[in-house]
């Protein structure tokens, strides 16, 4: 019965005091607002971190949320932002670690560990591994185009840019995916040889 | 003017006008190059919308109530606090100020020939000394604490400023 109800009828239960409904919200939207995170920083416990943070200044907030545009954008957009602070705070403590540097790190590391179970890579696992990849804008860009249900001008709205530059970021990730998923396939086949 | 990838992209996304649209579809009709091409970017979309969601731990939603429940639960609501009360109290202080004001202008006589001022008040009513309160030692002590208090103030907004432009 609970999970029928629209984003604004939780929303206006818990503004009226209801926590239960605010739960129901989190279970809704926590594995977009995870993966989102898992975009930016790479590491489950940081992506949680943040995608918890989201959630609680989103309640904090959710009285300012006045229902201009979807809940989900306006959650997103906390996400993205959250995530861009964290990155920077990041990058300050670990004395500005060159990025594609950690992302090949953590590409390496995924590599020797999946060696093991090269049985049970399937294409979304080479897909997943090319988004990791991928520059955080990039794969943030390709997820709430294809998993946020989200129009090119709510992509724009939730990261602060013009419609027409979100086409072209978009145009542009896809060709990067497009390059590090046929790159990894091509490694693997190798790999296997 | 556009590559075929993104003229294609924009047909699949349905991001182009209608007359583009049926220019395009008519190229991957007739034109090989294009077909072959739409097909594979078709794939390589059905391939991207395939991508899986991460999932958190079983925990997470806990973790977040419990994070709300120890913060005051109440305190993410106060921006619905009730406009009116701030007003009433604002406008209580307002009207007392101008009572004030409007009852000692009332009871004034101005003598301007003279250069004084006379302030007739009613019976039972004795105005403080100015000078003693100006001179008195609570008075002085007041202004440092104001002084303090300004500059407390300030050192607080500019550092919350400054957090704020570097975050």
């Amino acid at each position: 019965m609970q999970s029928k109800l629209s984003d604004i009828d939780l929303i206006e239960q818990t503004l009226a005091g209801n926590q239960s409904a605010y739960a129901d919200l989190v279970k809704r939207h926590q594995r977009f607002v995870f993966t989102l995170a898992m975009r930016f920083s790479k590491s489950r416990e940081d992506a949680e971190e943040i995608a918890q943070d989201c959630f609680i200044k989103a309640y904090r907030s959710l009285a300012a949320y006045q229902g201009q545009s979807k809940f989900t954008t306006w959650l997103y957009t906390i996400v993205y932002h959250t995530a861009m602070t964290f990155l920077r705070k990041k990058r300050v403590a670990t004395d500005s670690i060159d990025d594609e540097g950690t992302y090949i790190q953590v590409e390496n590391h995924e590599s020797a560990y999946d060696a093991d179970n090269v049985e049970n890579k399937s294409r979304s696992y080479y897909l997943n591994q090319a988004i990791e990849q991928l520059l955080p804008d990039d794969a943030t860009i390709i997820t709430l185009f294809y998993k946020g249900e989200q129009s090119l001008e709510e992509i724009a709205q939730t990261l602060g840019m013009e419609a027409n530059t979100v086409k072209v970021k978009l145009f542009r990730a896809r060709q990067r995916l497009k390059e590090k998923l046929e790159r990894n396939l091509k490694h693997e086949v190798k790999e296997l040889i | 003017m556009n590559t075929i990838e993104e003229k294609l992209w924009n047909y699949i996304d349905g991001t182009c006008t209608p007359a583009e649209q049926d220019a395009i579809a008519r190229l991957i009709e007739q034109d090989e190059v294009y077909s072959q091409k739409y097909q594979e970017l078709l794939l390589l979309n059905q391939e991207f919308a395939s991508m899986e969601l991460d999932e958190p731990s079983m925990a997470f939603t806990y973790n977040v109530m419990e994070t709300i429940r120890t913060e005051n639960a109440r305190q993410p609501l106060k921006a619905a606090i009730d406009k009116r009360i701030i007003i009433g109290v604002g406008a209580f202080f307002v009207f007392t100020i101008l009572a004030l004001l409007i009852f000692t202008i009332a009871n004034t006589h101005f003598s301007f020939p003279a250069g004084n001022v006379k302030v007739n008040l009613p019976a039972g009513i004795k105005l403080p000394s100015a000078g003693s309160i100006f001179s008195s030692q609570v008075f002085k002590w007041f202004l440092v604490f104001d002084v303090v208090l300004a500059l407390f103030l300030t050192d607080s907004y500019l550092r919350r400023k400054n957090t704020a432009k570097h975050a």
